[in-house]
């Protein structure tokens, strides 16, 4: 099988698995629906406050924690079940797990945001939106792949630890600061002053350039975090 | 030549140029001639131990991708003692920084993107150290150190630049490109500080190292005896 046979198959036994009890999509769709509800309220100070230029800051709090919730969900089914041993019994090259994992993790958040991104437009972006499309889905896209990328390298570290789900935050968090910085003041830009590709061009090509960097960094050191 | 650079010598050595510095700091560089005065004089600590903090991540680094590349625990305990002194010397960045923003801004506390980058920084390394206290398989444990400490140091300029994205202008630019801003008194007064301040590093480094690997030894010695 070749290397991008292999990684359709955990990809779609990934897929399989998910759709059959859907429990992580179901949860991290909830968690991100709640949480802008939540955050409505946490900063609306007075009846007329104007919540344009939270937006940004909003939508990719919800997305970065919605996908702690998934990744630990993903390696916690792998580990309980020795689905992983399996996995790595399996004639595969590790990098290619990475890939498969990533992809797949990146599925879901995408999953999440088709159903989220639009209840939020309803909720916070006042017109314009579909102007800005373009721009918001390409700082959507950059954003999930390093949140994908760099999120399954530390979920398999945090997952063969002791404390499992509650290493993750914390190495996952401080490392995307970055890529948030980024994707959070391009977001804001592009729904609040309606700002095109062109105008948050610096900070995609600086997304870019963190995908890039991390996708390469996991790849390099993925065979290490996974163990034997 | 080897007793000049022995532990206990780089000790003396690095107390040597931080004692000369500090003289020199205080009584040959002029009081600075900008708004902030004789406050600007904890600039030849501050700086030097952000610079220490980092070259301490580096030296993590370098140790990690040892470790990666031979599985000698060695590097492993290197990197460790490496990682705890850049933290303590970030934290200390955060201290002097805090300090000279109270002085000079008149606020403790600005988000500006070299104290952000350090305050991420103080939260990425102290995370390494959460990270090593749920491995317990010694090789496992070291393997993912490893493995963190080359994603955070690789994070740190990322960091530095994506919070310089957002446009600020509080932190002073002393170093410029093609001009040092500073007087020649100043500028040699902060270059023995900054000198002293590695020197001390790299002793403190050693010396940890070398307890490290003495534990190491005893942990050894004891099994033999033991089983």
């Amino acid at each position: 099988m070749s290397g991008w046979g292999q990684i359709g198959a955990i990809l779609r036994k990934d897929l399989i698995r998910e759709l059959r009890t859907r429990d992580m999509l179901v949860s991290m769709a909830l968690f991100a629906l709640l949480a802008m509800v939540i955050f409505h309220w946490a900063f609306t100070v007075r009846g007329d406050t104007d919540l344009t230029y939270f937006t940004g800051g909003m939508l990719w709090v919800t997305f970065v924690f919605a996908m702690l919730l998934g990744l630990n969900r993903s390696f916690a089914q792998e580990k309980d079940e020795h689905c992983l041993d399996g996995l790595l019994l399996c004639p595969v090259d590790r990098v290619t797990i990475f890939l498969a994992k990533t992809v797949g993790n990146l599925v879901f958040l995408l999953i999440i945001q088709a159903v989220a991104v639009p209840v939020f437009v309803l909720f916070f972006v006042e017109g314009g939106f579909l102007e800005g499309l373009p721009a918001f889905l390409a700082v959507l896209l950059l954003a999930d792949l390093g949140i994908c990328a760099l999120g399954t390298l530390l979920a398999t570290i945090s997952m063969n630890t002791r404390s499992r789900d509650l290493l993750l935050p914390i190495l996952f968090l401080p490392l995307i600061v970055p890529l948030l910085v980024a994707a959070t003041s391009a977001t804001t830009l592009v729904l609040a002053d309606g700002a095109g590709v062109r105008e948050i061009g610096g900070r995609l090509l600086f997304m870019l350039g963190f995908d890039a960097v991390f996708l390469v960094v996991a790849w390099g050191t993925y065979d290490f975090a996974i163990g034997e | 030549m080897k007793k000049l650079v022995s532990a206990p010598a780089l000790f003396l050595w690095a107390g040597a140029f931080l004692i000369v510095g500090l003289l020199l700091a205080f009584w040959w560089a002029p009081v600075d001639a900008s708004a902030m005065g004789f406050s600007q004089k904890i600039f030849y600590y501050h700086a030097p131990i952000a610079e220490t903090s980092l070259v301490g991540f580096g030296v993590a680094f370098a140790a990690a991708v040892m470790y990666l590349r031979t599985q000698d625990l060695k590097w492993d305990r290197l990197g460790y003692v490496s990682v705890r002194l850049g933290l303590l010397f970030a934290v200390l960045v955060m201290f002097t920084g805090m300090i000279w923003g109270k002085s000079s801004w008149g606020v403790w506390w600005a988000w500006e993107p070299r104290l952000t980058t350090f305050l991420l920084v103080c939260f990425l390394y102290a995370a390494y150290f959460v990270l090593r206290s749920v491995v317990e398989e010694e090789q496992r444990r070291a393997t993912y150190a490893a493995v963190f400490a080359v994603i955070a140091f690789i994070d740190v300029p990322i960091t530095w630049f994506a919070t310089r994205l957002i446009p600020e202008g509080l932190h002073p630019v002393v170093f410029k490109a093609g001009d040092t801003g500073m007087e020649g008194s100043m500028f040699a007064s902060f270059m023995i500080s900054m000198i002293g301040m590695t020197l001390l590093l790299a002793a403190l480094i050693r010396h940890g190292w070398q307890i490290e690997l003495l534990k190491d030894r005893v942990t050894d010695l004891k099994s033999i005896l033991g089983g």
